[in-house]
């Protein structure tokens, strides 16, 4: 009886607009849901609010010109961004192998202190939005230690411009090393307050476990990489699978899920926050020493001295600024783990000291064409656990 | 290249710990009050007794307070006034190529002695990047990276286009700054 | 002929006298101390668990009085906004939906004491507004009006996401007053009486406060009750972060202020009932009403009366603090429950479990006698 009537009922589904400027959708997205109730029958996606046009600005200038707009890319983990385009530059120069082994041991910290940066904030800006405000808060403070460490290195806690093709702007500052054991004792009290505050809580678990899940299969079909890849149970790190910088010479494991739902995701990146802190430890136990840039004046500009010193370096300097680093024709694409999951840049050079093409593959733009398939079917307070984990940052993701 | 993945510690199903709410919700609620209680001892402490208790309050108090800056920090652009009270700049216009946003212009000139300087110098504060690419670049350690963060917004753009006489400071006042870039970007060490 | 005994009394002058007074307290108390002072305590105390400062910049010739100021500021800035309908919203509805929502919240306070009995000069004073015989029903009936405040809120909107909230605040409210109901069922079992000065009385004895006799029972009211006040965890319907403000997204001015006091005075009438039905009202641990006025014995027959109820008032208005203070620490430690879980614990854990307690009461209470 009550079937018959409802059949009768002229219904349509209830559309509403997440629209760009919300509370959750950080990163600026729009969602256009239609909805049965509270039940997600379709969700649209729509990304592109923050497009800046990074390529293009690229190719204006020279290859080292690049690296600031390269920090605007993935604002949480900006360091990152720079080392994967220098070793893309460096591999089309062919100087990888010729790297000084404490600027390779550098990049490697900095990436991590990178990783952590972007951890604690993804992670505590979920805590946000599903209600933990207190659980935030602790994670932003942990951010704050780890941003004060990037500023003591290289003057900026997001803008970082660290890294330059063949080497690092500046050495690491004195007393480094007991900084950041001060900094990750603090961190590590944060972490298990953090932990005890939320994993074993039923409301949380309740929200996060069985929700936006993804298989495996569809996960390798959608494009994941990082964290979300790892969460569906592939083994996949790029870190392990390609390893770049000093990633073979430390012990660290990778923490790998197997339901694929938020809860997995969200253990990932607990965890790998961990492994970060080690990562960085080791590094920081065997730091070599000596110089940090390569010793090609071509490549990265000679020093002061020698420069008001020689004609040559004085020459080299002058070229370098003006017309840029001259990198010969060719393409090359180098993967790196970045923190959402692969970061990659695709240089084209035609051998002059423009890029000719500098494209990125941003990480969580494979991961938000699949929102709409993880959320069908769920609740509307599901979208906020699944796009809170997938981490999408505009800048990356729009560009 | 073999890799340790370790699968996250997770159980299947929830355990009976956890299906009761209260007392995960107990442990959680006393976590923070032992944040609120350390943090009301630590602030009383420190106003009864006028100075900062070991720091548990993680807040900054600006601007009466001001965050201590490392030697390393990117503030404003400034250019170096000499000690004979000229310019430094020889008007080369490196900084002018090397800035990322071009928000550097300069028209040199020549004085009777041969030696180069700047008849303008104009730096678009609104449009830089604050990203010391110029500082890198200027040979003659004419153009640095103060440590000055304040006070750098107006209410119009047409005033942050600084000219010349706006962003040039005495030397002494930069010593720091000149004394840190040559011990740790240009020192020949680094190479 | 008629019986009038329910009539006041003869003496009907110290009897409006008293009411009037006790209406002025209580009304200053909540309206007046409570409703902004909470505010400056929520600020002030998320603001120390989360290891910073709070607001204490706005001040009065120089004194910030560590952000007490603020509360006065708020009440401005609120007054003086604009005070704006959406377009297509129902006027009268949007006009009328706050009012619904804070008055049951300033009412329900009637029934509750805040003090025992006292002979103050010939006159027995009765520290409760109105000593109903319904006692907690009362309460109940007048917190199920103000439901109709927030569900007509989001109805009247115009406005897709204040439509969800007020629904999830309809079934929401609904679903935990069933629940809260039978979770005091017990509590009545156990004193026999549904009137809170009979309970009240009853908590001279250390041993017979509702904690003890009723441990499961005050588990189960307190998460009822905050459900129905709407705070986190159960903060659903006005889920900051999914529903930008839920119910009251449309609403800015005097009426956000209204809906603002509504939630926290019904906080404080939570604790308040928590505190008089499980922590022994205004009594004080091991002390008794005689033994106090004896204590006072050399202040008068009069002066005695009235010390021992000014003693009474402040340990009840000091245990409430200590429960508004938990009440904000759970509100600020813990993550916010889905939807559809929130009805599953209100319907499918909480009620059953109500049922069982009285069920064990009651055996136990047969076994007892």
């Amino acid at each position: 009886m009550m079937k018959d009537n409802r059949m009768d009922l002229h219904t349509e589904p209830f559309v509403l607009n997440m629209g760009p400027s919300h509370p959750a959708t950080h990163g600026t997205v729009r969602f256009l849901l239609k909805m049965d109730g509270e039940r997600i029958l379709h969700c649209e996606t729509e990304i592109g609010y923050l497009h800046r046009g990074f390529e293009k600005h690229c190719e204006n200038g020279t290859w080292t010109q690049v690296f600031p707009y390269t920090d605007r890319l993935n604002y949480n983990s900006a360091i990152q961004n720079n080392v994967a385009y220098a070793l893309a530059a460096e591999k089309l120069l062919g100087i990888t192998g010729k790297m000084p082994e404490r600027c390779t041991a550098i990049r490697t910290i900095m990436c991590e202190l990178a990783r952590l940066a972007d951890h604690y904030t993804g992670l505590g800006a979920s805590m946000l939005e599903l209600g933990a405000l207190t659980a935030f808060l602790y994670f932003v403070e942990a951010r704050e230690l780890v941003w004060d460490l990037i500023e003591s290195v290289c003057g900026a806690r997001l803008t970082s411009n660290y890294v330059r093709i063949g080497g690092l702007s500046t050495d690491l500052p004195e007393g480094f090393a007991a900084h950041t054991k001060q900094v990750f004792a603090t961190n590590r009290v944060f972490w298990t307050e953090f932990d005890k505050l939320l994993t074993k809580n039923r409301i949380f678990l309740d929200r996060m476990r069985d929700t936006g899940a993804l298989s495996r299969e569809d996960s390798i079909a959608f494009g994941f990489t990082g964290p979300l890849l790892r969460a569906a149970g592939v083994e996949y790190d790029v870190r392990k699978a390609h390893p770049y910088l000093m990633y073979d010479q430390v012990d660290f494991d990778v923490p790998v899920g197997f339901a694929g739902d938020n809860f997995d995701r969200y253990l990932v990146r607990m965890e790998e926050i961990n492994q970060s802190i080690r990562i960085v430890e080791q590094v920081l136990a065997k730091l070599p020493s000596g110089p940090i840039n390569v010793d090609d004046p071509a490549v990265r500009n000679p020093s002061k001295e020698a420069v008001k010193s020689r004609m040559e370096s004085m020459i080299f300097h002058f070229k370098n600024t003006i017309e840029g680093i001259q990198i010969p024709a060719g393409e090359v694409y180098v993967p790196t783990e970045g923190s959402n999951g692969e970061v990659g840049f695709y240089l084209v050079s035609v051998g002059g000291g423009k890029p000719w093409k500098c494209r990125v593959r941003p990480p969580c733009f494979a991961l938000t064409q699949a929102v709409g398939e993880m959320v069908k079917g769920g609740f509307l307070s599901d979208i906020i656990p699944t796009f809170d984990m997938v981490n999408l940052i505009g800048g990356e993701c729009d560009r | 290249m073999a890799g340790i993945y370790r699968k996250v510690n997770r159980p299947v199903t929830m355990t009976l710990w956890e299906r009761l709410y209260v007392m995960e919700v107990v442990r959680g609620v006393l976590i923070t009050a032992r944040h609120f209680f350390r943090n009301l001892v630590g602030v009383t402490i420190a106003y009864v007794t006028g100075k900062p208790s070991e720091r548990r309050i993680m807040t900054i108090y600006y601007p009466e307070e001001l965050p201590p800056v490392p030697e390393a920090y990117r503030g404003r652009p400034v250019l170096v006034r000499g000690a004979d009270g000229k310019e430094k700049c020889v008007a080369c216009g490196l900084c002018e190529v090397a800035c990322p946003p071009k928000c550097i212009s300069i028209v040199g000139a020549m004085r009777e002695d041969g030696t180069r300087y700047p008849d303008t110098y104009t730096l678009n504060g609104a449009v830089c990047i604050f990203c010391g690419l110029c500082e890198e670049a200027c040979p003659e350690e004419a153009i640095v990276m103060s440590y000055d963060y304040q006070n750098l917004c107006e209410y119009d753009r047409s005033l942050m286009r600084y000219d010349k006489e706006a962003l040039l400071i005495p030397e002494e006042k930069l010593a720091k700054r000149l004394e840190y870039i040559r011990r740790r970007m240009y020192n020949k060490c680094n190479y | 002929m008629f019986d009038y005994t329910y009539l006041p009394e003869p003496s009907l002058v110290p009897y409006l006298i008293e009411m009037m007074a006790k209406i002025m307290f209580i009304f200053t108390m909540n309206v007046g101390v409570f409703a902004p002072v909470l505010g400056w305590v929520e600020r002030k105390q998320s603001a120390l668990m989360q290891d910073r400062i709070g607001a204490n910049r706005a001040d009065v010739f120089g004194f910030t009085l560590f952000g007490l100021v603020h509360i006065a500021t708020d009440a401005l800035k609120l007054l003086v906004k604009e005070d704006f309908i959406p377009r297509g919203a129902d006027r009268t509805l949007h006009y009328l939906a706050p009012f619904i929502a804070l008055v049951p919240a300033l009412i329900a306070f009637a029934v509750i004491p805040f003090g025992g009995q006292y002979d103050l000069w010939g006159h027995k004073a009765n520290m409760v507004i109105a000593d109903l015989d319904v006692g907690i029903l009362y309460v109940f009936a007048v917190a199920s009006l103000a439901t109709y405040g927030s569900v007509i809120a989001g109805w009247a909107s115009n406005n897709n996401w204040s439509l969800l909230g007020g629904i999830r605040v309809g079934a929401q409210m609904l679903s935990y007053e069933v629940a809260m109901g039978l979770t005091l069922v017990g509590v009545f079992m156990v004193y026999g009486s549904l009137r809170l000065t009979d309970i009240g009385v009853a908590q001279e004895n250390f041993f017979h406060w509702g904690i003890f006799l009723q441990p499961v029972g005050f588990i189960l009211f307190i998460t009822c009750a905050l459900a129905e006040n709407k705070r986190t965890p159960f903060d659903v319907p006005e889920a900051e972060s999914e529903l930008v403000a839920g119910y009251f997204t449309e609403y800015s001015g005097l009426k956000f202020a209204m809906f603002w006091m509504a939630e926290f005075l019904e906080m404080v009438t939570i604790s308040a009932v928590l505190v008089a039905l499980f922590f022994g009202g205004w009594q004080i641990p091991f002390v008794t009403h005689a033994g106090l006025a004896g204590f006072f014995g050399f202040l008068g027959p009069n002066g005695a009366q009235v010390a021992t109820m000014l003693v009474h008032v402040g340990v009840f208005w000091m245990k409430v603090l200590v429960w508004i203070f938990i009440l904000m620490l759970i509100r600020w430690s813990l993550p916010r429950f889905r939807y559809d879980q929130l009805m599953n614990l209100g319907w499918k854990i909480i009620l059953p479990l109500a049922l069982a307690n009285i069920l064990v009461t009651g055996a136990i209470m047969l076994l007892v006698k």
